[in-house]
């Protein structure tokens, strides 16, 4: 189970430290896009939901996933 | 500044950006071509001008293939559709203060700011293209790393270097395939995350300087008229800086940006330390307002992003809705930027 505020605090994490996004309350259901996340930055918050809860997210089935909502019900569906 | 500076909106600079290479997808904007007058003219005069009837058809295909990735189609789509958007915008009453490109989208950058006529942008590109296809194979790295960590790991490999940086943890390696595949082996090992992207050639590498000279004897590349100083703030991603008359001017900076490398982020970041922006991506995609979305600036509130176009090509219809949506958002930005004061 990965809740909303662990993928928030994995997304913030893969953003370096001179960097910043605003991930505020209705951030789950935005596009990656819109809150500032390339495909690399995605990238980087899998990798760290990978060391921190073993979590792993296909390539393919990342570039399918354009919201964090989307994310988040992949994996609790797929691991729950 | 004077009267604007009673408005909040009213004294943020509008910048627009310009993405370039990478960016195009099939039918990008195509939504638009036939609908909105502005830019249905700028894409009809990009195609004569260029006088390549398949061009028109790639772009308009939903299937058009690898084919829209080569540089020969992707790079003279992308700067007729970054122009037209731009006329677009102008036309509806939003007009820049600065701009800024992504490599390619320098060359749009410039054209709106008036450094080339579209005539003149479209020649260059031409050439351009005609020139670079003939580079050696090549390819590219993004890197979720600093660029001064990443150039450290690249010493001892001579065809690979740092070719753009888009941001503080976010670069690209640009060179030799096998270089570059030894980087990514090294990179995974440690753990550092990495991605391949499509690209044919080394570009934004000094490779690119040694592109033998198939189409003209001479050696000597021209451009096709004389470059002229901004009539508007310009940010060069070749400089990381305010482009100034000195480089404006240079034919030989314009004709060496393929081999030089690119520095989008720096030069996004002196266009927010220059002060409060509404940055518009005025081109297909959302890739550089993605960038620009993780910049403190942004992220705070004290300048805005707004993308013209979606984010990845999407059902018919979504580039007219996004359009849309962005001029409203920009209206009433406009209004208080124009007349100075408000009704209110």
């Amino acid at each position: 189970m990965l809740t909303t505020d662990q993928l928030r605090a994995a997304m913030l994490s893969s953003v370096g430290d001179d960097e910043s996004i605003n991930l505020n309350g209705d951030y789950p259901a935005r596009d990656f896009t819109e809150l500032g996340f390339d495909s690399l930055a995605l990238m980087e918050t899998c990798a760290h939901l990978k060391r921190e809860y073993g979590i792993i997210i296909p390539d393919e089935k990342l570039w399918d996933l354009t919201t964090p909502g989307q994310l988040l019900e992949w994996v609790n569906g797929a691991h729950s | 500044m004077g009267q604007r500076g009673a408005f909040v909106n009213a004294t943020r600079r509008m910048v627009f950006l310009f993405p370039g290479q990478g960016a195009q997808h099939p039918r990008m904007a195509a939504d638009l071509y036939g609908i909105n007058e502005a830019f249905t003219d700028t894409m009809d005069l990009a195609f004569e001008l260029l006088d390549d009837p398949a061009l028109r058809k790639t772009w308009l295909q939903s299937d058009p293939g690898p084919l829209l990735h080569d540089i020969t189609r992707a790079q003279p789509l992308l700067l007729s559709v970054n122009c037209a958007l731009a006329r677009t915008l102008i036309a509806a009453g939003v007009r820049p203060d600065a701009v800024l490109g992504h490599s390619v989208g320098e060359i749009a950058a410039a054209t709106v700011a008036g450094v080339f006529d579209f005539a003149a942008a479209l020649a260059m590109l031409a050439d351009h293209v005609r020139h670079y296809q003939h580079a050696p194979p090549g390819g590219m790295l993004a890197v979720a790393a600093d660029a001064e960590s990443v150039a450290a790991r690249l010493s001892g490999l001579d065809d690979v270097v740092v070719g753009i940086v888009n941001g503080p943890c976010q670069v690209l390696v640009c060179g030799g395939r096998d270089s570059l595949r030894t980087v990514r082996q090294q990179l995974l090992i440690d753990g550092v995350t990495c991605a391949e992207v499509t690209a044919l050639q080394p570009f934004h590498n000094p490779l690119m300087n040694h592109v033998p000279h198939w189409l003209d004897d001479a050696g000597s590349r021209k451009l096709p008229a004389a470059p002229r100083g901004p009539a508007i703030t310009m940010y060069s991603g070749y400089l990381g800086a305010v482009l100034d008359d000195v480089h404006a001017t240079d034919s030989a900076f314009w004709l060496s940006q393929p081999a030089r490398p690119v520095l989008f982020g720096p030069a996004l970041r002196t266009a927010l330390d220059d002060g409060p922006c509404t940055l518009v991506e005025t081109g297909p995609g959302q890739s550089l307002s993605a960038l620009a979305r993780r910049t403190r600036a942004v992220a705070t509130g004290d300048s805005h992003v707004i993308a013209v176009l979606p984010p990845r090509r999407l059902p018919p219809g979504a580039d007219t809705a996004s359009l849309a949506a962005a001029l409203t958002q920009l209206g009433p930005l406009t209004q208080c930027h124009h007349h100075g004061k408000s009704d209110r």
